[in-house]
């Protein structure tokens, strides 16, 4: 017998009004995968994430997590069947502990998974009464891993863990996400920082105008020329130039 | 002396009594960002629902505090549910807190006050009710060389008594926790899985519960039991919450404390019928020179 995928996106058509924003993504997970998506701004990406975790709606096609249709549920179902996000911009509770920003991580779970999650990111542990909000940019980004990780996900939706951060931390989230997925969490990543997003991902897709333009392994696409052109700056020597620019 | 002392410990019970009711509409501010303007009828209801009870049952004081925390409690929830909810689509975090729905629930929680109060006049008459003089909250205690009455006492310990347990279910429970959340960042709390809906319901039923308590307390106090009751106390209340920053709990509690105490010494000076002033004035000086609040910037929520 063979097990569907953890995660399956069908078709899927999100909108905002009038303007469509998504226009039929089909986004595969396998179990123990990491996926990842990457585009330039604007395309979609955070979109797809906000639409998978119930926090914007779809208008057409079908979201499934290990078989169940999530397409409409709310929010608050989907994270309870297991699958979490740490969505774009953090969304930390900045006027709350880190400690109690990892209690609501938890849910009913409280605190029971503390010390498998500190032990991924030992540097929280010291500021656990500390104010979230006064904790540095990569510190608040794995502050918000790690909340969703004290859920005990099945997957994790990571959008752009990297923005904003200094290059050393940008290192030190991929090889944590390399990590979490050794836990046995699955993993969904959308990132404009193509290059570190491929090296650490199995399979990608890019997203342009709302549509899933090429797919594959993440190997094949880091050569693919087409793919080293736009979203890689054309040789080596200046694609931390070029990343620099996506950020900005 | 003595009787800035007298003047100090009511101050004190009044303080508390719009802090109760102060609460009510900081809690809400903070998860929906707006005013609740039907929290003074929430009040009055508290007050009447109290009455009700010790009129056919006369049960110790105890249990009609409690009876009217539910009750007040239930009413909050049904207020959300009717004046509140409707306007709320929620698709995002824009939703939320927009200013249409601001504007929607304001007129919407307005109309629901006016059906309240209209309807309790339609049944009680507009008249005060007449309190059973053994049940009102005024036999005189003297300690040392101050006056008070039991009253003061029994307001001042159970408003003691309800903020601390405010706060020990905002830090140490689930349903505190997500308020805070939500009251934080809403968009937040729906990727921890903090289902909003539920979270705004127990907002407005803690806030209500707190405010319907506050008025059984005033009404036993003062024997004062009217339709219109929850007006001026709704209005301190709200100065309190805006002079106190608008979703701060410490603010707005301490500027309920300064409005009652003031209100209490004024009227060493002038005639108690321009006590109510004080508030007023208060509000106006915040306005103009406070307009964050008298604690400044700080925008530390709930």
């Amino acid at each position: 017998m063979i097990a569907g995928p953890a995660l399956e996106i069908n078709n899927l058509h999100v909108g905002m009004g009038v303007q469509s924003i998504l226009r039929g993504i089909d986004l595969t997970v396998q179990e123990g995968e990491i996926v990842a998506v990457i585009g330039a701004n604007g395309v979609g990406k955070t979109t797809l994430m906000r639409a998978i975790s119930g926090v914007y709606a779809s208008q057409e096609g079908h979201i499934r997590f290990y078989g169940e249709d999530i397409t409409h549920w709310p929010s608050h179902e989907i994270v309870a069947c297991g699958l979490l996000q740490a969505p774009e911009g953090r969304q930390i509770f900045s006027a709350m502990s880190v400690r109690e920003n990892l209690i609501l991580g938890g849910g009913p779970l409280g605190l029971s998974e503390l010390d498998k999650v500190l032990s991924l990111f030992p540097l929280l542990g010291d500021r656990m009464q500390q104010n979230a909000g006064s904790l540095s940019g990569g510190e608040q980004q794995m502050l918000c891993v790690a909340r969703a990780l004290m859920r005990r996900p099945k997957m994790l939706l990571l959008d752009e863990p990297s923005l904003g951060l200094a290059p050393k931390i940008i290192k030190l989230i991929f090889n944590l996400v390399q990590s979490i997925r050794n836990t046995g969490v699955s993993i969904l990543l959308v990132e404009q920082n193509a290059r570190s997003a491929l090296a650490v991902a199995d399979r990608a897709a890019v997203m342009d105008g709302g549509r899933i333009v090429l797919s594959g392994q993440a190997s094949q696409l880091l050569d693919d020329p087409r793919v080293k052109e736009t979203y890689l700056g054309g040789n080596a020597q200046h694609a931390p130039a070029a990343n620099n620019e996506a950020a900005s | 002396m003595d009787y800035y002392l007298q003047q100090l410990v009511i101050g004190l019970s009044l303080g508390m009594v719009y802090a109760l009711v102060a609460i009510g509409f900081t809690l809400i501010f903070g998860v929906l960002n707006v005013v609740n303007f039907a929290h003074g009828e929430v009040y009055t209801i508290g007050a009447f629902v109290g009455l009700l009870i010790f009129v056919s049952f006369a049960p110790p004081l105890v249990v009609v505090l409690l009876v009217v925390l539910a009750v007040g409690a239930m009413t909050g929830v049904g207020l959300e549910r009717f004046a509140f909810k409707p306007f709320r689509r929620f698709n995002d975090e824009a939703t939320l807190k927009s200013r249409a729905m601001r504007e929607a629930t304001l007129m919407s929680s307005l109309a629901l006050s006016i059906v309240a109060r209209e309807g309790i006049e339609l049944f009680f008459g507009s008249q005060f009710q007449s309190l059973p003089l053994k049940h009102m909250l005024n036999s005189p205690i003297k300690i040392g060389p101050v006056t008070i009455v039991d009253g003061d006492l029994i307001i001042f310990g159970t408003s003691f008594l309800m903020l601390a347990g405010l706060q020990f279910v905002l830090k140490h429970t689930s349903v505190g926790l997500s308020i805070r959340a939500v009251s934080n960042n809403p968009l937040g709390a729906r990727y921890v899985g903090v289902n909003t809906d539920r979270t705004i319901a127990w907002t407005f039923a803690v806030g209500s519960g707190m405010g319907a308590v506050a008025g059984i307390l005033v009404g036993l106090y003062y024997g004062a039991i009217f339709p219109a009751m929850g007006f001026t106390p709704g209005i301190k209340a709200f100065v309190a919450m805006v002079m106190g920053g608008l979703s701060s709990i410490p603010g707005a509690v301490v500027c309920a404390l300064i409005i009652g105490i003031s209100e209490a010494m004024s009227s060493i000076f002038v005639s108690s019928v321009w006590q109510d002033l004080v508030a007023y004035a208060f509000l106006i000086i915040t306005l103009i020179f406070f307009p964050r609040g008298i604690f400044g910037g700080a925008r530390e929520r709930v």
